[in-house]
């Protein structure tokens, strides 16, 4: 009994002292800021830090609020079956769509010991925050090595350094497993890939300086727009020029599906087409296509798609053990056809190779 | 003898030569923009694609070469005359009724009119039709608006008229930003956004019919009315005394003008400037009649926009919007015939 | 051909003129005359119809033909192309000018001798060619009554016995009915058989140009001492008046 009195008060001595030892982290934009303690109210508006940050600390009650387009991509995908809880926490304080503009005292309401915000917008969107005495810690995307950054920033606020540390450890595994046998696929084997960034109202592609152009590349294909910059518009006529091999289409434009692509008269002659090579992106615990706490798994799949006949990932088994390592608990085969989009990619060519039962 | 002279001094007037030679500029800048492309189409296979529209043959060209031109260009090509024509016609005859060389469909607020319109439309239903009757109806009710504001004892000044534009522009692209706050991000907001930037890029020929019905109907309208845009021109004291009926005759020309500007609107976004520097420029060419000046404005309108749109497919991998070629183009240009033209078709005084 | 009959008009509140009667006969010529503001040109323009009177009728036989004070012209169009503005009303909406109404711009221009400017730009032209050509395009709507304001009043000496010289004779050739408002009595002298003169919003006279355009009328007209002056040089005579000035 005493000894159990002992554990506990131990416990309760480690517990309050590292709750009580301030913290300090370096933002993104080299901002020092400084905590009194591991917060335990935290609002994220980057869109994809919302389930990052779930996945990080390995549940939601120290998600005080989230951008309203977290909570879509959250909303009847696994992340909802995982943590119903999220469904409850407040989405409604940024204005409608991309915006990131925060309605300050909404966010006030919410009493966060600590905000995420994006840090490579405009300073209108941090400075409200910072003057009205919120801890506001700033994040940028773009690159794989900002996403590094993201999960040591989390796992350090969260105290949960050791898990984000063992995340990017994977991470880490993963590209240098994949890039090894990538690097050696000679630029004549690369099958040219093309993003849509949107689709349905016109054609806007990710150039060679996005994220999705790393992740093509690491993959073992070659980003056929790389010419352009980050995401750019582009006439069909210029599609139709590069002739892509491989189309992969956002998982932003909910109702865009790769049936959209192959009736449109335009692309009818597109190698990708032709091929029926066109995939919807996947949606696990957060959209695969920009970097979220899932890109290894984007990576590895997006191998498999581009080079099935040299890559035999268990897609399946893969999504299973890294779910547990993440969120701390496994999917089923009906998980994996939803996680994959097998609704809209079950009659690409060869997609049954995803199949987590073999067929 | 006298009737032979008295027709002939007419019809040089017209100078039929200028018409032949701007319309062939026009049909070979056409034709001459079908081959070009990011995508490689030889000459002689975008000749053939052309004919074999005509005449049955065999193809010496590949089925992505003609869906290229046949799907792509030409469907592109015809929008953007087809558009370049309408504001350049709108403008031209904006500029006569009221009698002001700075009014154009953006300035006197019928493109954000339209663009409101459309918005609204988007949001509230997916009927095409719906959008383009809406881009009408808020078009024409900004004209309204800007005629009402800037009307001082039966004229507008050239400071209330851009006035009044500002004011009623500005109002419109309010309720354009209410619109977009309302709408539903998934769904709705992205169309709303993408609707509002327009391109040609997304040419087809549903488009093409969307906007040329209304487009040609509208200048056929304004075309038949060249003359009495002449005598509107005098102002409306003067156009009533020679027995025109001035206000039926303007709110016929302003409805024309407001169906041509908003079916460009709906099918391309708002295209700044043509509707302003075309007219300018066929009057520095050949005098202020608007008998001569509405076919001739069409006819370059349609050449310039269709070549501005080329820079725009071609010049990069990426598209470069053609409002911005059209602005940073026209302020420029539009600033030298400014200072040149003071003879030429503006009186001095 | 003008039968003007108990004719009112305001603004708000404030009567501009009230009950005006007087006639023009086709062949007469009548002057309007009054110190400024006393509502000359808000007559012209409610006779013509282009603002509504208050009370009172205007009986007009025959096709009226306006011409305005300034011609203020946003567009340099070339003389003809104004000459044919004239027949707006006989073209028709959807319709531009045919054979016939360019024919009826020519003899009008042809009529008043400015063929050799047919193809000219208007603002090229004087002062005085502008008003001839703004009558031209009042002739060309072959119109039996010729109203004007203030024809000849911005003109120099020269110009002034242009265009009231020509109206004359044009006048007389087509045996129109004209009407015209003028600040010089002279005007009025050379070429009007009749004169109104506006006094007062409520006091009009109106009577043969030998009556009314006497010094006594003229001196409460305007308010100042005017001498009448005869005239009689190289076989032209006539009367013109000189205000002695304080």
């Amino acid at each position: 009994m005493l000894n159990r009195i002992g554990v506990f008060l131990i416990t309760w001595c480690m517990a309050s002292s590292a709750y009580a030892e301030p913290i300090t982290i370096t933002d993104q934009r080299d901002r020092k800021i400084t905590l009194d303690g591991q917060p335990e109210r935290v609002v994220t508006i980057p869109i994809p830090a919302a389930s990052m940050f779930i996945a990080v600390d390995g549940g939601t009650k120290r998600l005080a609020g989230m951008h309203q387009l977290s909570k879509t991509a959250i909303k009847g995908r696994i992340l909802q079956k995982f943590y119903p809880d999220a469904m409850a926490i407040p989405s409604n304080i940024t204005g409608k769509g991309f915006s990131f503009v925060p309605n300050v005292e909404s966010l006030l309401a919410l009493n966060p010991d600590l905000v995420f915000q994006w840090g490579h917008l405009n300073d209108d969107i941090i400075d409200p925050l910072v003057n009205a005495g919120l801890k506001v810690a700033l994040i940028k995307i773009g690159k794989e090595s900002f996403t590094r950054r993201w999960l040591q920033i989390m796992g350090k606020v969260l105290g949960k350094e050791e898990k984000a540390a063992q995340m990017i450890a994977w991470r880490d595994e993963v590209k240098d497993q994949l890039k090894a046998k990538t690097d050696a696929i000679s630029p004549e084997e690369r099958p040219r890939v093309l993003y849509f960034m949107n689709y349905l109202s016109r054609l806007r592609v990710a150039g060679g300086k996005s994220y999705n152009n790393f992740y093509i590349d690491l993959a073992g294909g070659k980003n056929a727009a790389s010419e352009l910059g980050l995401f750019a518009e582009v006439g069909p006529e210029q599609v139709i020029a590069w002739d892509p091999e491989v189309i992969l289409l956002n998982g932003f434009e909910a109702k865009l599906s790769p049936e959209d692509v192959y009736k449109n008269p335009l692309f009818a002659d597109l190698s990708a087409v032709k091929n029926r090579r066109v995939y919807k992106m996947p949606l696990g615990g957060y959209r695969w296509d920009p970097p979220n706490q899932e890109s290894p798994l984007t990576w590895l799949w997006l191998s498999k798609v581009l080079h099935p006949e040299k890559f035999d990932w268990d897609m399946a088994k893969r999504i299973d053990k890294n779910y547990r390592n993440i969120y701390g608990q496994g999917v089923d085969a009906a998980d994996v056809k939803n996680i994959l989009r097998f609704d809209m990619n079950a009659s690409a060519a060869n997609y049954n190779i995803f199949a987590p039962d073999g067929n | 003898m006298e009737n032979i002279a008295t027709a002939q001094v007419e019809k040089t007037r017209f100078r039929p030569g200028l018409f032949s030679l701007l319309a062939s500029i026009l049909v070979i800048s056409g034709l001459a923009s079908l081959a070009i492309g990011r995508f490689d189409v030889p000459l002689t296979h975008v000749a053939g694609i052309l004919a074999s529209n005509i005449l049955p043959m065999d193809p010496w060209w590949s089925s992505v070469e003609a869906r290229v031109v046949d799907l792509i260009r030409l469907p592109r090509i015809l929008l953007a005359g087809i558009a370049g024509a309408g504001l350049a016609v709108a403008g031209a005859a904006l500029q006569g009724i009221f009698r002001n060389p700075l009014v154009g469909p953006q300035i006197i607020g019928v493109s954000s009119g339209a663009a409101f319109g459309g918005a609204f439309a988007i949001l509230i239903s997916e009927s095409r039709l719906l959008l383009i009757g809406a881009a009408f109806g808020f078009g024409m009710l900004a004209i309204v608006i800007v005629y009402t504001i800037s009307r001082q004892q039966g004229r507008a000044s050239i400071l209330m008229l851009v006035l009044s534009g500002i004011v009623t522009s500005a109002f419109f692209s309010a309720l354009v930003s209410v619109t977009k706050f309302v709408a539903d991000p998934d769904d709705k907001l992205p169309a709303i956004v993408f609707w509002l930037m327009g391109s040609f890029a997304s040419a087809s020929y549903d488009k093409v019919f969307l906007i040329a019905i209304p487009v040609v109907a509208g200048s056929t309208v304004i075309y038949m009315m060249r003359f009495q845009i002449n005598v509107l021109s005098l102002g409306d004291e003067e156009a009533q005394a020679l027995g025109l009926k001035v206000e039926r005759t303007r709110w016929i020309a302003l409805t024309a003008i407001a169906l041509i500007s908003s079916a460009v609107v709906a099918a391309a976004g708002v295209i700044g400037w043509v509707g302003l520097v075309i007219p300018h420029f066929a009057r520095m060419l050949i005098g202020p009649d608007h008998r001569v000046i509405i076919p001739i404005s069409a006819l370059i309108g349609a050449t310039y926009l269709i070549h501005v749109d080329n820079v725009a497919r071609t010049a990069i991998a990426a598209e470069i919007p053609v409002g911005i070629i059209t602005a940073l183009v026209g302020a420029p240009v539009f600033g030298y015939l400014l200072r040149r033209s003071a003879n030429k078709g503006w009186t001095t005084e | 051909m003008i039968e003007v009959d108990g004719l009112s008009f305001r603004y708000g509140d404030e009567w501009i003129f009230r009950n005006v009667c007087f006639s023009v006969e086709a062949g007469q010529t009548t002057a309007i005359l009054g110190p400024n503001g006393r509502g000359k040109t808000t007559l012209l323009k409610a006779i013509v119809g282009l603002i509504k009177a208050e009370t009172g009728t205007v009986q007009l036989n025959g096709r009226i033909g306006y011409v305005a004070q300034r011609a203020e012209i946003a567009f340099a169009y070339d003389v003809i192309d104004i000459v044919v503005m004239g027949r707006a009303a006989q073209v028709g909406l959807f319709r531009t000018p045919g054979k016939t109404d360019y024919e009826h711009a020519r003899q009008a221009l042809a009529q008043l001798n400015l063929e050799q400017y047919a193809d000219r730009p208007f603002d090229r032209l004087s002062g005085g060619e502008r008003q001839l050509v703004m009558i031209a395009r009042a002739l060309a709507s072959q119109c039996q009554i010729l109203v004007l304001d203030e024809p000849a009043s911005a003109l120099d000496f020269g110009n002034q016995d242009l265009v009231l010289s020509t109206l004359r004779r044009v006048a007389e050739d087509e045996d129109l009915a004209v009407l015209f408002t003028t600040h010089f009595p002279q005007h009025a002298a050379h070429i009007a058989d009749q004169a109104l003169l506006l006094h007062d919003r409520d006091r009009q006279e109106w009577g043969p140009s030998s009556q009314m355009l006497a010094e006594d009328k003229l001196e409460e007209l305007y308010g100042l001492p005017i001498q009448a002056l005869e005239y009689k040089r190289d076989g032209q005579s006539g009367v013109t008046f000189a205000p002695l000035y304080s």
